[in-house]
């Protein structure tokens, strides 16, 4: 399990929109094009291969850095929400 | 583990792109991410869309439908592809292998039984509790003596006639009694939440069960038919009281739960009523998330009900080795 940042930059309308709600499924979005995901390996591949679909070579451009427990002590935030935690159940 | 409770009467859920969308009327109550989720259970009357419950499937994430009591009616659950030949070995096992597991599980019932008294005699000695941890400690040696399947149910047996009337002397709150284990239906508060604590942990059990492709009906000390997944009451055996009998003592002697305020009664039974299955679900939801120690490291009790499914299966494909039940301790 680690945390994930992702970024992306995409000029479609189209397929920034897609690549948002991917990516809201798999973690918290911190800004307006960056997100949070704390994921164990497997979803990450599986969002990785979800979001490739999506990418267009030489137009996109879509980063993904993982924060090691050693760095993620390290963390600072200047505003906007509380880093992003593993999920957990939900009870209605 | 991540799953989605629907204790609410009269919600709804709904697919909105990568999420659940749980609403009442028109109002949105929360939204579940799907990629994260792993199950979800529905205790009464909730109603989901045929999408969300397509998505589901999609990501195979089972759906339990569940009585307001914790009483599975059944699962949704995506079609099995493919290989399915873990069944037929469960199925192959030899008798003795079959005796010795359950020889496990009791013993490691009633020593676990024997280390939630003892834990509790610590603190408020009783006069016959004492006695009762001898019985089970001695017992728990027997258990692995017996030759055959009925010896060992009497063990069995004899275990639980003298925990419970005990484990009622460790309730430390007016209103809630235990003399002994009623069930079909629970007749008294604290029968109700060990039948809603055992029931909800079991749905889960199941759930893990198929996940790892074990045939749940296949099991060893309980003997399944058409209507009872023997396995995962043989594998419950092992958390009743580590988990449940446990969660229930602190919810009633911290004073979380109200005799009055949180039980029903009807159908001549007593059961929890919506508050007081809420409690019960976010305090069960917090002891399996806190972290123990066990051989392999620290893990979260979720993690622990894995490991010991998953070790189930290796003693399938591996029948010299004994499957070890999770202790305390």
């Amino acid at each position: 399990m680690l945390l994930y940042i992702v970024c992306y930059d995409t000029p479609s309308d189209k397929r920034r929109k897609k690549m948002a709600d991917i990516l809201e499924g798999y973690g918290k979005r911190v800004q307006y094009s960056v997100f949070e995901c704390v994921l164990p390996l497997e979803q990450y591949q599986e969002l990785k291969k979800r979001l490739r679909k999506r990418y267009k070579e030489g137009e996109d451009c879509i980063r993904f850095y993982p924060i090691s427990q050693h760095t993620l002590t390290q963390v600072d935030l200047w505003g906007g929400p509380s880093l992003a935690q593993e999920p957990g159940s939900v009870i209605i | 583990m991540r799953t989605l409770y629907l204790s609410q009467q009269g919600c709804w859920v709904t697919l909105k792109q990568e999420f659940l969308r749980v609403l009442s009327g028109r109002q949105e109550l929360y939204t579940v991410p799907l990629p994260t989720l792993q199950q979800v259970l529905i205790f009464g009357y909730a109603q989901m869309t045929t999408q969300a419950i397509r998505a589901c499937l999609v990501r195979e994430i089972p759906i339990a439908y569940l009585s307001q009591t914790g009483y599975c009616y059944g699962r949704v659950m995506p079609l099995a592809r493919g290989y399915r030949g873990l069944a037929q070995r469960q199925q192959a096992m030899a008798e003795q292998w079959r005796l010795q597991t359950a020889q496990q599980i009791v013993r490691a019932k009633l020593l676990n039984s024997r280390v939630l008294l003892m834990r509790q005699l610590r603190e408020t000695p009783t006069a016959s509790g004492a006695m009762v941890v001898n019985s089970l400690s001695h017992l728990a040696a027997r258990a692995l003596q017996t030759d055959r399947l009925e010896p060992l149910l009497g063990i069995e047996g004899i275990g639980a006639a003298l925990y419970f009337p005990e484990l009622g002397n460790c309730l430390r709150q007016e209103g809630f009694i235990l003399l002994t284990r009623t069930r079909r239906p629970p007749t008294n508060p604290v029968n109700a939440l060990l039948s809603f604590g055992y029931s909800v942990l079991w749905n889960h059990l199941f759930t893990l069960i198929e996940l790892q492709d074990l045939h749940p009906y296949e099991g060893c000390l309980h003997r399944g038919n058409r209507q009872h997944a023997a396995l995962v009451s043989d594998l419950l055996e092992e958390f009743r009281a580590p988990i449940i009998d446990s969660l229930m003592l602190s919810l009633i002697n911290r004073r979380i739960l109200d005799a009055d305020q949180d039980f029903m009664y009807e159908k001549g039974g007593c059961f929890l009523n919506e508050t007081g299955r809420k409690k019960f679900l976010k305090s069960f939801l917090e002891r399996m998330s806190i972290k123990i120690k066990t051989q392999t490291g620290t893990q979260p009790f979720w993690d622990v009900l894995t490991q010991q499914v998953r070790q189930y299966k290796q003693c399938i494909f591996n029948p010299e080795q004994v499957y070890q039940p999770y202790q305390i301790r």
